[in-house]
């Protein structure tokens, strides 16, 4: 067991193209890390380098305070579980479980002791003879798995071990991976792109983008706290609704326009964030569609109003897709190519499904003043102090 | 009648004369594939019957006699041929998979400078025929004085059929995953070990393939054979065969009963590999 860290990690590959830049990131002993990101933003380049399939280009790299920028795979003591699996096809369930350990000389009898320990801790124990390809997906998974842990290693490396499963063993197999990892107690760095897992397994979570580390947070704070728009746009589903607004301070109090609508802020907001104090300067304002309610009529709080553009039934809750009405200087949702919501001066809202709206209607809609977000319009970054 | 059923009615016309038109050309395929076979086997039935004749009852076409048999014992040494040939074949074919292994393994896997040319030149090199190359080929073994035994002819039939097996190799192991590799190394294993451990193993077809083919084809070669193995006791059976026909014998009997002979261990491998043969050769189609 053992810690991992990252200094300065960085990877081009041929034809400069540059992978992963400065990564640092601390993954405690027995802390489970995720990496997440949309596809193409590092995370499992990071996780390649760590083991030792990819070699680094400038950084350290250390497991258990030892520098394994050049150390063989073989010797990092590190175990894998491969998105496909990776199971030798050639191979019984235990033969695969306990290969490592065979290659590296323990006796049979060990060997056949830790396999059965494992495969009873996956729950394998009647597969142990079958070959991989007599396995459903999610029992493979297992044993990918079993692979991983009968080594007892320093880190478990998982490289997006969910992703070939059907929805529903995802949502089991995302317990199981977890409960297995706190009753190991061994660092782990698990590589995904969907942000569920990466907020339902993960003690903290790394949102990486185009090479670059955005935020290492605990989930919850992720969520409440992103450092950034990028973050508060990947994480949560849908999205934070992000709206371009310019400030329009009057009398002292401050205020947003958002379109040709006002929207008055609470006074602590000037405490919390660093908010531009001149008039008509632009910024992000965030909003989670869970803090958008309808109310009857414009009351207290920052309210706006909103015409119904389409209504989804998820069953459990509603999203209603509103439009901001007379919408007169085109304010628009600020992001973004890689979460893909390019929707111009339109909120997403999570109602209950009793909530009688319907597609056309003309709603007041208030926002949860105590759970705004303000990002630079220019740069990203958030403007609540004491973040980033 | 409504719509809807006269519908359903037409389709299932459409759908019987499918169904007949399918048998009718499965049948068709069988009468086909029942004359390809009656053309490929119909000499292995002369061979058989009239090895199983004496010479004058071959010449009034009937009768019995394991005569021939012991005619072409008596003539060249069979037994002695067949081990020789069964020689060549084994160390030659060790040779060529021992180098398209590796080789080809290298070429799927392994990322190093030029490796895209220097595969060409190698797949390039299936395409030059033997007899453009034999004669300096010959030299060449002569010079080294390998022209008596074994060792010309071994080496002669590997460098011939080593580019085929490496081009095999390459491609089959392009259609190994590199997680599969991967998790090796990562288990502890370098490349040389994921290669004897995890590749060799889930590439029995391939193996197989290259084994089938090449014993088949240097089983039956007669020209390689002739040249370079110019010790007699080391002749192979294709060698031995020729002399007999070149005047030893003008027996037809003694003369089938040797092509029965000679032509028996490459049938025999290939029922053998026959299995593995066509998943080898249809490697990557199924993927």
């Amino acid at each position: 067991m053992a810690e991992i860290t990252f200094e300065g990690v960085t990877k081009v590959f041929a034809g400069n193209v540059t992978a992963v830049d400065h990564l640092d990131l601390h993954v405690a002993d027995g802390e489970f890390m995720v990496l997440v990101g949309p596809s193409g933003c590092g995370k499992t380049t990071a996780l390649r380098m760590l083991a030792g399939l990819e070699e680094i280009s400038s950084g350290t790299l250390s497991i258990g305070g030892r520098v394994v920028n050049h150390v063989l795979p073989k010797d990092r003591d590190v175990a894998m579980v491969f998105q496909n699996y990776a199971l030798y096809p050639h191979m019984s369930v235990a033969q695969n479980m306990g290969f490592a350990l065979k290659i590296r000389g323990e006796s049979k009898d060990e060997i056949t002791r830790k396999v059965a320990e494992a495969a009873s801790i996956l729950r394998l124990s009647e597969y142990l003879d079958r070959r991989p390809k007599a396995l459903s997906g999610g029992q493979r998974q297992r044993v990918a798995m079993g692979r991983a842990i009968v080594r007892s290693p320093r880190a478990f490396l998982m490289d997006e071990p969910l992703s070939n499963l059907d929805a529903q063993l995802r949502v089991e197999m995302r317990v199981e991976i977890a409960r297995i990892q706190r009753l190991l107690g061994v660092a782990t760095l698990y590589v995904t792109h969907d942000q569920i897992e990466a907020m339902t397994m993960g003690d903290r979570v790394a949102v990486m983008r185009g090479g670059k580390l955005q935020q290492v947070a605990p989930p919850q704070e992720l969520y409440d706290r992103p450092a950034n728009e990028f973050v508060a746009g990947f994480m949560g589903s849908p999205p934070m609704n992000l709206l371009r607004v310019r400030t329009a301070p009057a009398e002292g109090r401050l205020a947003l326009a958002v379109g040709a609508q006002r929207l008055e802020l609470p006074r602590a907001y000037e405490a919390s964030h660093e908010l531009p104090t001149d008039a008509d300067c632009e910024l992000v304002l965030g909003v989670r569609p869970e803090d958008i309610e309808v109310v009857d009529e414009a009351g207290s709080g920052p309210t706006l109003r909103t015409r119904v553009e389409r209504r989804e039934a998820l069953g459990a809750e509603i999203l209603v897709h509103l439009a901001l009405v007379e919408a007169g200087a085109p304010s628009s949702v600020a992001y973004d190519e890689d979460v893909a919501i390019t929707r111009p001066s339109v909120l997403v809202a999570r109602m209950a499904p009793q909530a009688r709206v319907g597609v056309g209607d003309v709603l007041n809609v208030r926002l949860n003043e105590e759970r705004l977000h303000f990002f630079d319009a220019l740069s990203g970054v958030s403007l609540a102090r004491g973040t980033a | 009648m409504s719509r809807d059923t006269v519908d359903v009615a037409e389709t299932d016309t459409s759908v019987e004369r499918r169904v007949r038109a399918r048998r009718a050309g499965r049948g068709a395929l069988f009468v086909v594939m029942l004359g390809v076979a009656v053309v490929m086997l119909y000499p292995f039935w002369v061979m058989i019957v009239d090895s199983l004749k004496s010479e004058n009852q071959f010449l009034a076409g009937h009768g019995f006699s394991w005569s021939s048999w012991r005619t072409l014992s008596s003539t060249i040494p069979v037994l002695q041929e067949v081990i020789s040939s069964t020689i060549i074949c084994a160390v030659s074919i060790l040779l060529i998979l021992a180098v398209g292994l590796p080789a080809g393994f290298a070429f799927a896997k392994l990322k190093f400078r030029a490796s895209g040319v220097i595969f060409l030149g190698i797949v390039s090199a299936m395409m030059v025929p033997l007899q453009a190359i034999l004669m300096p080929e010959f030299v060449n073994i002569t010079r080294l004085g390998l022209t008596g035994g074994y060792t010309g002819a071994v080496l002669v039939y590997a460098a011939l059929g080593t580019p085929f097996s490496v081009f095999l190799f390459a491609t089959y192991f392009r259609g190994v995953p590199d997680e599969l590799i991967e998790a090796g190394i990562v288990d502890g294993l370098g490349y040389v070990g994921a290669l004897w451990r995890l590749i060799v193993p889930i590439a029995i077809p391939a193996i197989a393939t290259v084994t089938v083919l090449q014993f088949i084809q240097i089983w039956d070669d007669l020209l390689v054979g002739l040249l370079f193995i110019q010790n007699t006791s080391e002749r192979p059976i294709t060698v031995g065969l020729a002399v007999l026909a070149a005047g030893r014998t003008t027996s037809i009997p003694a003369l089938m009963a040797g092509s029965l002979l000679s032509a028996l261990p490459a049938m025999i491998v290939y029922l053998v590999f026959q299995r593995y043969l066509v998943k080898g050769l249809t490697m990557g189609i199924d993927r």
